[in-house]
């Protein structure tokens, strides 16, 4: 009876495995115990042994092959016996098919349920484990997602195992904690290393496919740029008046600062067109339209709205557009489309109180342009010093693009805006 | 060199050096007085010796009950109870001696002082050494009650030393200290009055539990006078004030009940920046004080001062010292009130789940379901008390009265320890007849 080998999963995070060196060929006799294949994560470099006395009677993989955990490696048995019932591809071992999915499909759902049917047939069919050992896993139903071996090569002694076994034990009570969904945070500190309902805590919680998309987008963008943040601050007592004459003005659409301050910021890139631009392939495209994209925090998390042609609103429709985008948004009706295509990105704290910080720019676009709180700031005028509200202006720019003084000429230019804003705007 | 200087030989100090040396450590112990500590010399064995004579002089006046007929006149021969005593102590204190000889740890008599994180000082010897433990204990409280120092007044280590039972006590404080003694003076044909400061005794204790241990004991003569402050203290005259007003009372004999201090004075501890307060030297959980290398366990800790609270203490101090994680759970420390009858509890009060927020379920049986309390006690009463978490069944703490629940109680302490529920704690099988019965009956009424 021929007896196949998978790819051991060594590591919660593994996945995959190189196919690093074969030992031994196909026809040559091997003992058990002795190393067939050297495979390597990103981590470190593993033996797989032989389980069984034979003839290696395939090896069904190239030096150099990224294969899949839990995936058939190579057969041992008796010269001359078909192969093909364990050649991966054709019919399929039983772990196989969470491999597959796995690696295709990185679901919500699929790799939790994967890796916690992985460590049984790892205990059942992987090399790593003795006899003994394998023995002890299935008559305890003990099958520890990382164990380290203490026999020859790493191999996992039945000794191992118990060890491990008593040492994670969990009380009656913590059982039914951890049936209930928790999971364990500690060693276990009751006695003789008891596993105690305050050792458990609250499982990991996959996190939600927006949050990963909006992580993905995150890493993404420090990885693809070279981002700095300038940080200024404008006058805000013309918003500030704007804004007053808007509350006094009952009826119209209630335009706020965050509202004036993307329209400032929409005029300010009419003038300095560079930052209204896209950076991808070694390529800068210039976008005539501005649409103006404004990060919203809606409760499944970060989503950015986008104004279309923003540069053709007045600052009454701008306000309005952001106000419908953003209901949308946080109600969960907002369409894919209204979401891509911005060409510049407003992203306002300031209602939080947050005096500076640092957007992070959603690429392919070269810049994002955060607002802080109004803050009253000491100024000398005529000799005397007086105070005005101020607002802080935070501006990212990736200066794979956009230097520092091109940078800095923008946010200029936004300041004066924000400053003129009465002139500009007409309520 | 030592490995380790123990400071104390209580139980908490004397078990520590045994189980260091059994280590293979090279231990010195360092006793002022004598080896046993309070437990063995003025506290835990000498009162239950007391409460043992006590409760057999009142025993021989119930024995008509049991169809047993005494001749002649029945009496408390006062000074052939402390010789009993004495000589039990004695047998203790020598097995201790002999069993810390066989460990292999060395003694030292005299007054110790920590004169470097590394050295200890008695008299004019300087002992090196890697660790220091501190097992120092506790003393009597002596609260700021004026005349309460006074040598007519005895505490919990003078009263050892009575010639004679006095014909009227007044016992301030209503803990497990002056509960005990109430008990025994009463027995011995004294009449006790008890004065506490709140408006129950045994405070800590489950408040049903203390209930019925108040009637229990008021019905067996003693008189209890509680949210009750002494003002003061003259001769054998006590003044205290209750609702408001104030009164007096004469007694042949007041003992200061009131409580114990740690022992933290004269060690050094000041200097080395040892933080310590009234309450006790501050540890972890693993032992440590904020010095490395001194370790403390027991009464001079002051958290829970339990002899074998104590003993573990020491125990993990000394593995984690050397190198083995251990940790004591105080969840599950059993406590006995010696009384008759007997208090003994482990694990959370019923008050304390209520002040913590957890659900509970609850389940009280009389001890009287047990056959073997009903032979053993004529018109006797008791009860077990079984907490239980309300999601999960876990058993949380475990209260009775009754003799002899403290010979049982370690079982509730293994369920508490382990988090057993109760449905797995109603699977052990308890021998019969025991009084032990009435604790699977009060598991199994958990629903």
């Amino acid at each position: 009876m021929a007896t196949a080998v998978e790819v051991p999963k060594l590591g919660n995070t593994v996945e995959e495995c190189l196919i690093a060196k074969w030992r031994k060929h196909k026809g040559d006799r091997v003992s058990a115990g002795e190393v067939v294949a050297e495979i390597e994560t990103d981590k470190a470099t593993f033996e797989v042994t032989a389980p069984v006395d034979g003839t290696l009677l395939e090896t069904f993989f190239e030096e150099g092959t990224l294969v899949p955990v839990f995936t058939n490696l190579f057969v041992i048995g008796e010269a001359g016996e078909n192969v093909d019932a364990f050649r991966p591809k054709a019919a399929a071992p039983a772990a196989q098919p969470a491999a597959t999915k796995t690696a295709s499909a990185p679901g919500a759902a699929e790799p939790a349920r994967a890796s916690a049917a992985a460590p049984a047939a790892a205990a059942r069919a992987s090399t790593a484990f003795s006899p003994r050992a394998q023995r002890f896993a299935e008559e305890h139903n003990f099958h520890p997602a990382a164990v380290s071996g203490s026999g020859p090569g790493g191999r996992v002694l039945e000794d191992d195992l118990r060890k491990l076994y008593h040492s994670q034990r969990p009380s009656s009570t913590a059982q039914r904690h951890i049936e209930a969904g928790e999971e364990v945070r500690d060693d276990g500190s009751g006695v003789a290393g008891m596993i105690l309902s305050s050792d458990l805590g609250p499982a990991a919680a996959r996190i939600s496919g927006i949050r990963e998309k909006i992580a993905r987008r995150m890493r993404e963008s420090l990885a693809a740029t070279a981002q700095y943040t300038l940080n200024s601050s404008a006058d805000a007592s013309g918003l500030l008046r704007v804004r007053a004459k808007v509350k006094a003005a009952k009826g119209g659409p209630d335009i706020n600062i965050n509202d004036l301050v993307t329209f400032c910021t929409v005029k300010a890139l009419l003038d300095v067109p560079d930052l209204n631009a896209e950076f991808f392939d070694g390529k800068i495209r210039r976008h005539a339209e501005i649409h103006i994209g404004f990060a919203c925090d809606t409760p499944r998390g970060l989503v950015v709205p986008v104004v279309r042609n923003a540069h053709l609103l007045s600052a009454a429709e701008l306000s309005v557009k952001i106000k419908e985008l953003a209901e949308r948004a946080i109600s969960g009706s907002i369409a894919v489309d209204d979401l891509s295509g911005a060409t510049f990105t407003v992203s306002n704290l300031g209602n939080f109180g947050v005096e500076s910080f640092t957007p992070l720019i959603n690429p392919p676009q070269v810049a994002i342009l955060g607002v802080d709180a109004i803050q009253l700031k000491p100024i000398r005028r005529d000799g005397k010093i007086e105070f005005i509200d101020s607002i802080g202006l935070s501006l990212t720019l990736d200066h794979q693009v956009i230097d520092g003084a091109p940078g800095a000429k923008f946010l200029k230019v936004v300041r004066e805006k924000i400053e003129k804003v009465e002139s500009i705007c007409t309520i | 060199m030592y490995d380790l200087i123990v400071i104390g030989a209580g139980p908490g100090g004397y078990e520590a050096a045994a189980h260091a040396a059994r280590m293979g450590k090279k231990v010195l112990l360092i006793e002022k007085e004598k080896v046993g500590g309070t437990c063995l010399n003025v506290g835990c064995i000498p009162s239950k010796t007391f409460l043992r004579s006590s409760e057999l002089f009142h025993e021989c006046g119930e024995a008509a009950k049991f169809g047993v007929r005494l001749g002649g006149s029945v009496e408390f021969d006062m000074p052939a109870v402390v010789e009993r005593k004495n000589r039990v102590v004695g047998t203790l204190v020598k097995g201790v001696e002999t069993m810390l000889k066989r460990a292999g740890v060395e003694s030292v008599t005299g007054q110790a002082r920590i004169v470097a994180r590394n050295a200890v000082q008695v008299g004019d010897q300087r002992y090196e050494t890697a660790n220091i433990l501190l097992a120092t204990g506790s003393r009597p409280a002596v609260p700021p009650i004026p005349g309460i120092a006074s040598k007519s007044v005895l505490d919990s280590n003078s009263v050892f030393a009575l010639d004679r039972v006095p014909k009227t006590v007044a016992i301030i404080g209503g803990g497990y200290i002056g509960l005990e003694f109430a008990c025994f003076f009463s027995e011995a044909g004294a009449k006790v009055n008890v004065y506490e400061m709140l408006p129950q005794i045994a405070t800590g204790a489950d408040l049903e539990i203390s209930t019925r241990m108040l009637q229990i004991l008021k019905r067996q003569g003693i008189e209890f006078h509680l949210s009750t402050r002494v003002l003061g203290i003259e001769g054998n005259t006590i003044r205290y004030s209750a609702d408001g007003s104030e009164a007096s009372a004469t007694a042949d004999c007041i003992l200061n009940a009131t409580g114990r201090a740690p022992v933290v004075e004269g060690l050094g501890l000041e200097e080395l920046g040892v933080d310590f307060g009234p309450r006790g030297v501050k540890t972890s959980g693993r032992g440590k004080t904020n010095v490395p290398g001194i370790w403390a366990c027991g009464d001079v800790t002051g958290r829970r001062m339990l002899a074998h609270a104590a003993t573990r203490e020491g125990i993990v101090a000394v593995n984690n010292m050397f190198g083995k994680k251990d940790r004591i759970r105080y969840a599950a420390i059993p406590a006995v009130i010696y009384t008759h009858p007997e208090v003994a509890s482990v694990g959370r009060t019923e008050e304390e789940l209520k002040a913590q927020g957890v659900e509970y379920r609850k389940s009280v049986v009389p001890m009287a379901v047990a056959g073997r309390f009903l032979v053993e006690h004529e018109g006797g009463t008791g009860m077990v008390k079984v907490l239980a978490g309300a999601r999960y069944g876990e058993i949380l703490g475990v209260h009775a009265i009754g003799d002899a629940s403290s010979e049982f109680i370690v079982a509730a302490a293994i369920m508490i320890e382990t988090e057993m529920g109760v449905s797995e704690a109603g699977e052990f099988v308890f021998p019969h007849p025991t009084v032990s019965e009435a604790l699977r009956e009060a598991i199994l009424g958990v629903h």
